[in-house]
């Protein structure tokens, strides 16, 4: 008998391919090497490596790591339309920065995550820009560093910091004016309370106002070109407790009531100073710049200071 | 003792009993307890000297003596001292509570440091007369009777006795006698009857006759002995502290919860009367107040100076000691209770439901945030200063001009946002207090180079590499106190050395014009023509009369901001000591 040979039989490679992608579309998550081993067992290593690469370098799968080992998934196919033409580093930098979400992510980490070097890094920052892929958005925190993300992304309030800067700046006037108008607001709910004349609980609580009618009376009055949520409300009204000039309670209120946070809601009220200035700030002693060199028989004196002299003439 | 302080003491102790006292102040002050023979040796002053000087502070109950390694240890009570500046603070409120009376007898008590209760009463009687008009002559009922009012509300209480023991002629008595009070007998005032009448001093032209006749009077009575000689009386200083504090924290709860206004309040008494429910519920001005005070008047003796609460005090309690013509219902009482309780301030407490609920003053509490008020006022007020020097240093209250209110309430924002959240990293106060992180980073670096803030370090490597740690920024109250307290001491030795000056450049035209009032006074006894009159006080020319004008000015302001520094100092020492934890 003669020896029959077997011819292995070489799969065609653009049906291993095929079989491939197949997989990754029943498996979308990704499917693992060991998965694709099951699959067609007669293949050898060097075949499926070579048919996977080709895949990747046509943009069709997404090379991933997990714990398990690498992972292949299918790669959308808009995307991999728009990558045409980009190579794969680029494809890198780009898949690095999509990851970030609309926190953006700085040049320094791109380079860290991709391992690429920083000229490289710019040539292909530079690149994805002019094709309007991504953009860069200062970050109000360092005013040096910029954050990349994708083009079509809102900016976190993290990075532009809300509205209370635009365009980097803290708009110190900006809040000034509210702080002013919110203290008005509840200085003249106080004295209308207080001319009520009423029963004294009632008198206090008509005094407070919700953070709710705060809020509504500022978009009524119509002082700010930025759209106000009531957490920008709550921290002007904080600083006007920091101020020392309001005072806030929190109730419990039902859900549903207008205004409530978690069942709860938090009222503030216009209060007046705890003591009048005290004697220490009526002398020059008191706010006195070289207090700490002032000695009897110095070159700062209490016989020859300046500031005492100008105050006992008025 | 810091440095401050011991020059502040030496301040007071000259200008109140010159300079040999002062030496010898200072010296103890400085060296702590010392022996007769150090005292001298440390000053170079006679041993003579010396007992004098030592007898007029213990005298005046400013120093302390007892006996310790085979001779008497001498000490001074920095402290004490200190209560010198408070003086006219305590004989201004005995004139409130208790008329000239009570004023003339408590200054005659601080100036003398120890009397008998029959010395005063004749000192006081004395000069009261002396004031009335022609003809009318204080009885000593009055003034005993406003005496043992004092006593019973403790604001003058026995000095420490020699305790009486059986005399033994074998035991040598002890070099120096061990000072007893007993609490029972403090404030018990012996059974006197003081018969007589102030008498008035006449100049010796009038009545040639009778003088003599008196003077032999006098002195026959003065050979006998008092009849309650040994009892001595002194001011009871913890008892002024105490209604000091008290009236600091009613007019505290009298800013924030009552709302002050003249056109306000019930109608007065015999006006019409109103409709019974306007009436019941119409708010008078100070409600809150009047309450707290009331609670506060009802613990004076039921209360020790140093405790954390007051006594708890029933509603009905209260109700029924509120001041006659105070003419609010219960209910209301109890509502305006009920706020207090509230409040975010929690000066009153709410500490039961029996009685209708029992309330009680939180004592500690109401001190620390009175310190934490003074401290935020300072910040405010001294940050106020603008970060270039050309421009008038000095606040509204001070000058009457108003400074630009830009930097300093930033400051006293971070400050108060601090206090609040306890520890803050540098952006977390950016973002809070809704400030510029430039100008937010230059007020904290301020305020950390005079110690109102401080820095906390949280490493995160064991390194400590400044990169990697965490910095955040505290306020720690009783530490930015103490330092507070020590500005204000040298503070006021800063006025007190200006005063005196001022009165020095100016000592030479003192003289002139004490010589022309007294040249003026001989020659209006003498009986001058007008025309004579005329020409002596020309001699004080009219530029000098103005400088005088000015120094006498002068002299006052800076009188009146000692006291002022005064208080805030009572306000912070309080504090400290409310924060010191006794074993």
């Amino acid at each position: 008998m003669a020896e029959v040979k077997v011819k292995p039989e070489i799969p065609d490679p653009m049906d291993i391919e095929s079989r491939i992608i197949e997989l990754c579309h029943q498996f979308p998550h990704g499917i693992t090497d060991q998965v694709i081993q099951n699959d067609m067992p007669h293949m050898e290593a060097q075949q499926r490596a070579m048919a996977i690469n080709r895949l990747l370098s046509m943009g069709q799968l997404d090379l991933l790591r997990s714990n398990a080992g690498l992972l292949y998934r299918i790669k959308e196919s808009q995307n991999a339309s728009k990558m045409k033409g980009s190579d794969n580093q680029e494809k890198l930098v780009y898949q690095i920065i999509e990851d970030a979400g609309n926190k953006g992510i700085w040049s320094r980490d791109i380079r860290y995550k991709s391992n690429l070097p920083l000229t490289e890094i710019n040539k292909i920052l530079k690149n994805l820009e002019s094709k309007k892929l991504i953009k860069a958005v200062k970050s109000v925190a360092a005013s040096k560093k910029k954050v990349y993300m994708l083009y079509n992304l809102q900016p976190d309030r993290s990075v532009t910091g809300g509205a209370w800067y635009s365009d980097q700046d803290f708009e110190s006037e900006f809040v000034e004016v509210l702080n002013q108008q919110c203290f008005k607001f509840l200085q003249s709910k106080a004295e209308a309370a207080r001319e009520s004349k009423q029963n004294p609980m009632i008198q206090r609580n008509s005094s407070f106002a919700s953070s709710h009618e705060v809020w509504k009376y500022i978009c009524e009055l119509g002082i700010s070109k930025v759209e106000l949520s009531m957490e920008d409300i709550e921290t002007i009204l904080n600083t006007l407790i920091y101020d020392g000039k309001v005072e806030m309670t929190i109730i419990a209120a039902k859900e549903g009531t207008v205004g409530s946070v978690d069942g709860q809601m938090k009222l503030y009220r216009a209060v007046s100073p705890l003591i009048q200035p005290t004697g220490l700030v009526r002398t020059p002693c008191g706010l006195c710049p070289v207090f700490d060199d002032c000695h009897e028989g110095g070159e700062i004196s209490p016989s020859n200071c300046i500031y005492m002299t100008e105050w006992l003439e008025f | 003792m810091t440095q401050a302080e011991i020059k502040l003491c030496s301040l007071l102790l000259h200008e109140h009993f010159g300079e040999i006292v002062e030496k010898i102040g200072t010296q103890l002050l400085r060296a702590g307890g010392q022996a007769l023979r150090g005292i001298a040796g440390g000053t170079g002053l006679l041993l003579d000297q010396v007992k004098k000087a030592l007898c007029v502070l213990i005298q005046h109950n400013l120093a302390t003596f007892r006996p310790r390694r085979g001779g008497v240890e001498y000490e001074a009570q920095c402290g004490r001292i200190l209560r010198i500046l408070r003086y006219p603070r305590y004989i201004y409120t005995a004139k409130t509570l208790y008329g000239d009376t009570g004023e003339l007898i408590v200054e005659e008590l601080l100036l003398n440091g120890q009397l008998t209760m029959s010395a005063v009463v004749r000192k006081v009687a004395d000069r009261l007369t002396e004031t009335m008009e022609d003809g009318k002559t204080m009885d000593y009922a009055d003034v005993s009777s406003t005496f043992v009012r004092l006593v019973d509300t403790h604001f003058v209480q026995r000095c420490p006795l020699v305790p009486e023991g059986p005399q033994s002629p074998e035991v040598p008595p002890p070099p120096a006698p061990t000072l007893l009070s007993s609490d029972k007998d403090m404030y018990t005032v012996p059974r006197l009857s003081l018969v007589g009448k102030g008498k008035r001093r006449r100049s010796c032209e009038e009545e040639d006759g009778e003088p003599r006749v008196k003077k032999q009077k006098q002195e026959g009575e003065s050979s006998e002995a008092p009849p309650d000689d040994g009892i001595y009386w002194q001011v009871n200083i913890d008892r002024f502290h105490q209604h000091f504090r008290d009236q600091a924290i009613v007019s505290a709860v009298a800013n924030r919860m009552d709302q002050v206004g003249a056109s306000e309040g019930l109608a007065p008494l015999g006006a019409e009367v109103p409709h019974p429910a306007a009436l019941s519920f119409a708010p008078t001005p100070q409600t809150s107040s009047e309450i707290v005070r009331t609670m506060l008047r009802m613990s004076e003796v039921t209360t020790s100076s140093g405790a954390p609460y007051t006594q708890p005090l029933s509603s009905n309690e209260i109700f029924r000691s509120l001041p006659a013509g105070y003419n609010i219902v219960k209910q209301v009482l109890d509502q305006y209770l009920a706020l207090l309780a509230d409040d975010p301030l929690e000066f009153v407490g709410k500490s039961g439901d029996s009685g209708g609920g029992m309330y009680t003053v939180n004592l500690h509490k109401a001190l620390a945030s009175l310190a934490t008020a003074t401290l935020e006022s300072v910040v405010e007020e001294r940050y106020k200063q603008p970060f270039f020097q050309d421009f008038c240093p000095f606040p509204l209250h001070v000058t009457g001009v108003p400074a630009p209110r830009r930097f300093g309430s930033r400051c006293a924002r971070i400050f108060r946002l601090l206090l609040r959240k306890k520890h803050l990293e540098q952006k977390q106060v950016e973002d809070f207090a809704m400030i510029p992180a430039k100008e937010a980073k230059e007020m904290l670096y301020k305020m950390l180079s005079e110690s109102f803030v401080s820095l906390q370090e949280i490493p995160k490597t064991p390194d400590h590499a400044p990169s990697r740690t965490f910095y955040l920024y505290t306020v720690n109250v009783p530490a930015a106190a103490r330092m507070l307290l020590h500005r204000c001491y040298k503070s006021v030795a800063n006025l007190m050395e200006r005063r005196q000056f001022e009165t020095k450049e100016n000592k030479r035209l003192l003289e002139k014009s004490q010589r022309v009032e007294a040249i003026l006074a001989s020659m209006q006894a003498t009986g001058a023509e007008p025309a004579q009159l005329q020409e002596i006080e020309e001699m004080i020319t009219a530029p000098e009369r103005q400088q005088l004008e000015t120094l006498k000015r002068n002299v006052n302001k800076i009188d009146a901001s000692e006291n002022q520094v005064d208080e805030t100092i009572f306000v912070l020492e309080s504090f400290i000591e409310s924060t010191v934890k006794r074993p």
